[in-house]
């Protein structure tokens, strides 16, 4: 009874208390776990019928493809910030 | 007067849409897709477990984010006790924790609206397959 006690304790504490994340580049992998659910539970209602090793497959190239895009989304946005915030400025002086 | 077939599927259909949206994968479960219902319940469940652990509860809210709150609740009715249970108590939430635990919450969420409109055309698709025959 009071392990039980001190379980439902420790749940309750997990969920009313945020982590300790820090804002930094670092919080960005956050990002792969979600990519990771998108991809899955997306082909989960999309393949005719799942095979193990099939439906993984596809689940890691999708999971791939996000990447790449979100990855070259990135640059293209670090690349206009770049050229509006340091190169604009020194060719209007 | 006995009801017309377009009544009865129209009625399944949205049996089938309330139990998708009671539990995440139990609409795909009543048109005896386990796999698929297996693979969707856990992994919503477990996208929107971990949006409440890295936020806490406080990041559903139904009242200072409600954008947010209407994409939570796809997730479950069970949501909005747990907003009510969010609203009552005092569960401090904010900077990076709360963006990426609303974002992960929400997201499932919008994950399970998909999950319940791919169950409902499954089961329109199932229905017109039975009366063709």
């Amino acid at each position: 009874m009071t392990e039980m006690t001190a379980l439902i304790g420790i749940v309750e504490a997990s969920f009313s208390r945020p982590m300790p994340i820090d804002t930094n580049p670092a919080s960005m992998l956050w990002l792969l776990p979600l990519v990771a659910s998108i991809a899955v539970v997306y082909k989960a209602t999309k393949v005719r019928a799942i095979e193990p090793r099939a439906f993984a497959k596809d689940c890691v190239i999708l999971f791939g493809s996000i990447m790449v895009f979100i990855i070259v989304a990135a640059l293209i946005l670090y690349l206009v910030a770049w050229v509006v915030a340091e190169q604009l400025p020194k060719i209007f002086g | 007067m006995t009801p017309s077939w377009k009544d009865n599927h129209a009625l399944f259909l949205i049996i089938v849409g309330l139990l998708a949206w009671l539990v995440p994968g139990a609409g795909h479960f009543a048109l005896n897709q386990r796999r698929r219902a297996a693979v969707i319940c856990v992994m919503i469940l477990l996208t929107f477990l971990v949006g409440l652990y890295v936020g806490s509860v406080g990041v559903i809210d139904p009242v200072g984010a409600k954008p947010w709150y209407a994409a939570q609740v796809m997730n479950s009715p069970v949501v909005v006790l747990l907003g009510r249970i969010s609203t009552a108590g005092d569960y401090p939430v904010y900077a990076r924790p709360n963006e990426i635990g609303q974002i992960y919450t929400s997201i499932a969420g919008l994950l399970n609206l998909l999950c319940i409109v791919n169950a409902i055309y499954l089961a329109h698709l199932q229905g017109v397959e039975g009366t063709d025959d």
